[in-house]
């Protein structure tokens, strides 16, 4: 029996600094940790940081460039991760590659790291450019992650139009960097707004969290240790709803409601009103 | 069949130049000569459509030498061909997709709408995607912000317009918008502009934004949609051209 094929999945999201990086990372180490073979593929060739995410920088030695030239085979190329060996990184080259990555080129990288993994996570550049149009069409099925502001939402919107003509299916919707409590004094888009435009199934939802600076600037994704952050269980759900587990979402500016009014009953049964 | 000129169809149209198929026509001059003279007595602005022709900035500017002395001016060039369109555009032509269908031409009287195809498109139009018509426009999906329909007569969306909308763009004032859903971001009609509301619209009612008195205003929509005439073109969403 042929293993089932790798699920090739594009982490976009339109304007950049949403999040697109930090999810790729901690999706990773998530699906590592539930036993899948994982690569991740930094196509943002022009500003790569996704090696520094994962604290993998200083082992690079080839990058997708050598692999495509023919000058390395794959395996030298992909960087392992120390804690979790099931998640490797294929680094971008030099940002020259821009000038001339065909989507083809592209396509051939993809293929190669597919054949040994499960799941290709690919780390799309910002924009709608060459960059994102070369990783898209490479692409079998797409997150798009956005955060509830008008403009990223904007961006998310003419992403997701254009991954539509490129075939990419099928696209889902993680949304990053929700303050429940902005949003329940009307001060933040609500899910219910951001979602009702894009029309996309929810596949996650990331509340803010410190941790993830303090984590990305370690070089230690949020999803390698088990610290209990906000965040985290977020990235880990969402990890086990791309592998298909049926993990329920929970809106969290409508569970922080739901605390507070189930706190104010208990006091109320308690006899002090 | 040769090429035509066709005679405007009332006040303020232009008469309308059609060329045969590209394939068993003669030379441009001399196709267009052959119309023009079956014809001399007409004068104003003329729409050329120009079907399938592969029409360069040369070929417009030899049509033209032919119009000009017949009081004959080239104002708009409706054509498949992109190659065609972006020449006509260069020489500040107006433009648009395939040409108008013409056998509605002859019942004067009534709006522009009312002649030109019906099109249906299916589907959400995201941010970034813009879509024009050359008759009425009925969008199946929403139309969300940044996206932009214009259509030369109405336009109609079934579901929430929160993009901007243009009706009647070749000024035909009598051209509505009507959305299940209206809260554009700028609605247009015919050559006036005016800003969305700016609350909510009542859940359940369909409205539609129409000239009063030279001014936009919206209105609960009439429960008939102005669904004119029959289906000419159906497009999916990828049939959407997005600038």
């Amino acid at each position: 029996m042929t293993p089932a094929p790798a699920r090739i999945i594009l982490i976009c999201s339109g304007k950049g600094g949403v999040g697109k990086t930090t999810l790729t990372a901690n999706l990773g180490i998530a699906l590592a940790k539930l036993g899948q073979r994982t690569t991740v593929l930094d196509a943002d060739f022009g500003l790569r940081n996704l090696d520094l995410l994962l604290g993998l920088e200083n082992r690079i030695v080839y990058t997708a460039q050598e692999v495509l030239a023919e000058t390395c085979r794959l395996e030298q190329a992909l960087v392992k991760h120390k804690q979790q060996p099931l998640l490797s990184l294929l680094p971008a080259g030099n940002p020259r590659m821009l000038e001339w990555l065909t989507p083809e080129d592209m396509k051939k990288i993809v293929e190669l790291v597919a054949a040994q993994s499960d799941f290709v996570l690919i780390d799309c550049p910002a924009g709608v450019e060459q960059g994102f149009k070369n990783a898209a069409l490479a692409s079998q099925e797409a997150i798009v992650i956005t955060t509830p502001e008008i403009s990223a939402v904007r961006d998310a919107d003419r992403v997701i139009g254009l991954l539509n003509t490129m075939n990419v299916q099928p696209v889902q919707l993680v949304l990053n960097r929700v303050r429940p409590k902005m949003v329940a004094n009307q001060e933040m888009l609500a899910v219910d707004s951001v979602t009702d435009i894009l029309a996309l199934p929810l596949l996650g939802l990331v509340v803010e969290d410190e941790q993830v600076i303090v984590s990305t600037n370690r070089g230690e994704p949020l999803t390698l240790a088990d610290t209990g952050s906000a965040a985290g269980r977020a990235y880990h759900n969402i990890a086990k709803r791309l592998r298909g587990d049926d993990v329920p979402l929970i809106d969290p500016s409508k569970e922080r409601k739901g605390l507070r009014a189930r706190f104010l009953s208990k006091i109320r049964q308690m006899g002090l009103f | 069949m040769p090429a035509e000129l066709i005679p405007s169809s009332g006040e303020g149209q232009p008469h309308l130049l059609k060329l045969p198929r590209w394939q068993n026509a003669g030379d441009l001059a001399a196709e267009v000569g052959d119309a023009l003279l079956l014809s001399p007595h007409l004068t104003g602005p003329v729409t050329l459509l120009g079907g399938d022709w592969p029409l360069r900035m040369g070929d417009y500017q030899v049509l033209m030498a032919r119009l000009a002395p017949l009081s004959l001016s080239l104002e708009r060039v409706c054509s498949l061909e992109t190659g065609a369109r972006v020449a006509a555009a260069a020489l500040g032509l107006q433009v648009s997709g395939p040409g108008p269908q013409t056998d509605g031409a002859g019942d004067g009287g009534q709006g522009a709408s009312l002649s030109l195809p019906f099109v249906i498109h299916q589907g959400t139009l995201r941010s970034g995607e813009h879509r024009r018509a050359n008759g009425s426009l009925l969008v199946l999906g929403d139309v969300n912000p940044g996206a932009q329909i214009r259509a030369e007569g109405h336009v109609l969306v079934w579901g929430r317009l929160r993009g901007i909308a243009h009706a009647g763009c070749s000024g035909d004032r009598s051209a509505v918008i009507v959305a299940l859903h209206l809260r554009p971001l700028q609605l247009r009609i015919a050559d006036q502009v005016a800003r969305g509301p700016e609350e909510l619209p009542p859940v359940g009612f369909a409205e539609k934004a129409h000239l009063v008195n030279g001014a936009i205003q919206i209105d609960p929509a009439d429960p008939c949609w102005p669904l004119l005439s029959v289906p000419a073109q159906r497009s999916g969403p990828s049939a959407a051209g997005s600038a």
